[in-house]
């Protein structure tokens, strides 16, 4: 039993932790990327602005470090590492007596390194190490949040964010490199290739299944299928599905308007999905990203926004 | 003035040097506490008069010997680092940026000896009964004030005496169940009251944050001092709170309700929270249904039994008081009318620390409990009566002047450092609202060490104790001390420069190291 409130905010923490590590992640990976002057480094910047969501022709006029400054420090964008960081951070606070001091520490250590007064300085005088540092700092909140946190509604909560962020995040990132509208050139090059694993944090884990001769085809089925890879789509959404029923069981919500039976559909279609049959993997991709947001209404409706009258103490 | 001790190693071998100077001090490697200290014309926590230093503080004075101010230095650092890490902090919020601060606090913990603890401790158990009797008696047969022991217009005209509350029954008459009395020791050394809180006292978790910081400090002193742990708070403020519900409630649902992130106060709430295991909710957690309180949760509405409230009283309910009020529930004074659920502490329990009723206290004591008060108060002038006024005007340069409603150190004139002008305003104010305002004499605080600006100098202090009344009242062995950070100041509070410090109750009357 825990505080609507205090569910949402433990959900939208996952999200934020997901949204400011795959972020800071994609900056690492632009920057590397364009150190080498050829099309492939052109081509990962492109990819990686259109996967956050940036505008990509307004970009390609500045060079890669200003346009991974604003990715990284940008407090007007919705979707910088410093907005996440700060939205992530301030959702604690008000959460802060469900949280352990372990979390929280990790969490405001990282805030007040990164929106302190020698954020920009450290950024700029080190970029990649600057960014490595906060996804370091990340996977330490979510070990502490794996090895301090009772296991149970409010861990749920909050990994649910975690995986519906990551299934829509790889979901978008997969998009941008393969559907058949995008007004880009299939993605042919071996170094384009690498950088796009290495986005989804996927090299070495493919390397292992398929070796080094990369495939498009293996990359995008590792990236959707992968049962055992823990950024895969399927793997996402077979926690999400996970995570929906024990809060179903926990709080005795079944049958409301049961965001669990919504994971469960879409994980059953990409168990079944066959992306010959489904003419490439645009409309699955596109599915997948429509699915998330329903599941992350109906988890809204079910357990946060509830009608008071249904939901009296027996 | 010649500062050394003789009653311990350290100090022996230093004391040779006399009242000349300290062979190692002008040095940096030089110990911190030495004959540059100069406490001024107050009590000194730490040194006698002459120069030697208490019983109670002989272990801190030889650990001290040991260090020099970059010691010091370090680990006031590693303490701020701490604070800020843990989220001690308020915001700052600017044009540019928004900052964090944390409140300040001083390293070197302020010590208490049993005895003397032991009188602080009956006082404030003595005085929290009669102040609770006495909201019994206001809002029930107002015995009090039919025998005119106590201005029956003071009471009833109180803005902070709330009508709503008369008749109601109220468990133990305890409508008080938290309080955090502030106490000063004078010229004297004695300790008196200046304030009784008890609406929404705050503080509670500095004094457990400073203890925790104050143990990694200086551990070995702390082991030797024999301090009496504060670490039981939490938990007697729970069974305090559960004390409050209804027989038939088998497993009260406590919880603490919190104005919000944004309130200064909202870490210690959290704080609380955590620590006693109970939800922390804000207003719009709540829903009253059927004079039922209930709070949002995932599955469903919840019963909720005890609520302690960190808002204020005209603040809790937006149908009984403050209608623009979003902080509260609506309908939830109906709830506690109704016995469906305990506020804590009660409303309109702010009627009994108006400053003009303190001056009425001792005669409180005395009234329900036949006592005289073991801790007494300090001087009070009360503008109302004109023999009193035309004495508070005719020595504005001497006493301190404050309104009535005001807290905070807010709306005070502290008449001894204020210039003629600002004497001369304020005195119009007063002659042209005396029931508003009282005048107590300016009273030397205490002083204690604190380490400020790499040295250890001598600042004002107060101590506020905290008091937990229920089915039984307790105070727990500690306090948080605040101390007026700028030099000569007398105002402590942390909206003004004022920090805290740890306070360590020992279990006998010395400390040796």
């Amino acid at each position: 039993m825990m505080l609507a409130r205090v569910a949402d905010s433990l959900y939208w923490i996952g999200r934020y932790v997901e949204r400011a590590e795959h972020v800071s992640r994609l900056s690492d990976i632009m920057l590397t990327a364009t150190l080498d002057q050829n099309e492939a480094a052109i081509d990962v910047a492109h990819v990686a602005l259109a996967a956050v969501g940036e505008a990509v022709e307004e970009v390609a006029e500045r060079n890669a470090l200003d346009a991974v400054h604003n990715l990284v420090f940008d407090r007007e964008d919705e979707g910088s590492v410093v907005t996440s960081l700060s939205r992530c951070r301030e959702n604690a606070r008000q959460v802060r007596d469900q949280i352990t001091t372990e979390m929280w520490e990790r969490l405001n250590l990282l805030y007040l390194r990164v929106t302190g007064p020698d954020a920009e300085h450290a950024f700029a005088q080190q970029s990649s190490a600057f960014l490595h540092g906060v996804i370091a700092d990340l996977h330490l909140f979510k070990g502490a949040t794996d090895a301090t946190m009772n296991h149970g509604e409010g861990w749920r909560f909050l990994l649910l964010g975690v995986y519906l962020e990551r299934a829509q995040l790889i979901a978008r990132l997969l998009d941008v490199c393969f559907s058949e509208d995008a007004d880009r050139p299939p993605l042919s090059d071996h170094l384009t290739q690498m950088a796009v694993l290495r986005m989804a944090c996927a090299l070495e884990p493919y390397l292992r299944v398929y070796t080094a001769e990369l495939e498009p085809r293996h990359l995008l089925e590792f990236l959707m299928f992968d049962e055992e890879f823990p950024r895969s789509i399927r793997f996402s959404t077979l926690r999400m599905e996970e995570h929906l029923t024990g809060l179903a069981r926990a709080t005795h919500s079944f049958g409301h308007s049961g965001p669990e039976r919504l994971a469960g559909r879409l994980s059953a279609r990409l168990e079944f999905a066959d992306l010959d049959e489904d003419q490439g993997a645009g409309p699955l991709l596109s599915a997948v990203v429509a699915e998330c947001s329903r599941i992350h209404l109906a988890v809204y409706e079910t357990f946060v926004a509830y009608p008071l009258e249904l939901r009296l103490p027996a | 003035m010649q500062l050394r001790s003789t009653d311990t190693e350290m100090g022996a071998a230093r004391s040779m040097n006399g009242a000349g100077p300290h062979p190692n001090a002008p040095s940096e490697g030089a110990p911190v506490v030495s004959h540059l200290y100069r406490p001024g014309v107050s009590y000194d926590e730490m040194f006698e008069p002459d120069g030697a230093v208490r019983a109670n503080y002989a272990a801190l004075d030889a650990r001290l010997a040991t260090l020099n101010p970059a010691d010091l230095a370090e680990r006031q650092r590693t303490l701020e680092q701490s604070f800020l890490l843990q989220g001690i902090t308020f915001t700052v919020y600017g044009a540019e940026n928004t900052t964090e601060r944390i409140i300040p606090t001083d390293l070197l913990p302020r010590i208490i000896p049993a005895a003397e603890w032991s009188r602080i401790e009956a006082g404030l158990i003595q005085r929290l009964r009669a102040l609770n009797l006495f909201l019994g008696d206001i809002y029930g047969d107002r015995k009090i004030l039919q025998d005119g022991v106590v201005p029956r217009e003071l009471i009833l005209g109180a803005p902070s005496y709330q009508r709503e509350m008369i008749g109601l029954y109220v468990p133990h008459s305890a409508y008080v169940n938290v309080c955090g009395s502030d106490l000063i020791r004078g010229q004297d050394g004695e300790f008196a009251v200046l304030e009784d809180n008890l609406r929404v006292p705050s503080g509670v978790s500095y004094m457990l944050a400073n203890r925790e910081a104050a143990k990694r400090t200086f551990p070995g002193t702390y082991r030797s001092a024999g301090v009496r742990p504060v670490e039981r708070y939490p938990d007697l403020l729970l069974s305090t709170l559960k004390s409050m519900a209804a027989d038939w409630r088998a497993e009260p649902q406590v919880v603490v309700l919190t104005p919000g992130v944004y309130n200064s106060a909202y870490y210690e709430h959290a704080y609380l929270a955590r620590l006693m295991g109970v939800p922390l909710v804000e207003g719009r957690d709540l829903v009253v249904l059927d004079n039922m309180v209930y709070m949002r949760t995932t599955q469903g509405l919840r019963r909720v039994d005890v609520i302690y409230r960190r808002v204020d009283d005209d603040f809790i309910d937006p149908l009984t008081f403050r209608r623009d009020s979003g902080l509260g529930a609506a309908g939830l004074f109906n709830a506690y009318r109704a016995g469906n659920v305990v506020i804590a502490n009660a409303p309109g329990t702010g009627v009994a620390d108006d400053k003009a009723v303190y001056a009425f206290v001792p005669e409180i004591i005395r009234y329900y409990l036949g006592e005289d008060a073991i801790l007494p108060n300090i001087e009070t002038f009360l503008c109302r009566e004109p023999a009193q006024l035309s004495h508070v005007l005719a020595n504005l340069d001497k006493l301190v002047v404050k309104a009535v409603g005001a807290s905070g150190g807010y709306g005070m004139l502290v008449g001894p450092h204020a210039t003629v002008q600002e004497r001369e305003a304020f005195g119009e104010r007063v002659a042209a609202d005396p029931e508003n305002y009282i005048a107590q004499p300016t009273i030397q605080l205490s002083t204690a060490p604190c380490f400020v600006e790499g040295q250890i100098e001598p600042r004002h202090v107060d101590l506020r104790p905290f008091i937990l009344s229920g089915e039984q009242t307790v105070v727990t062995p500690g306090a948080l001390t605040r101390v007026a950070l700028r030099r000569g100041s007398l105002v402590v509070n942390s909206s003004q420069g004022g920090g805290s410090k740890d306070t360590w109750v020992l279990q006998g009357d010395e400390a040796q190291p």
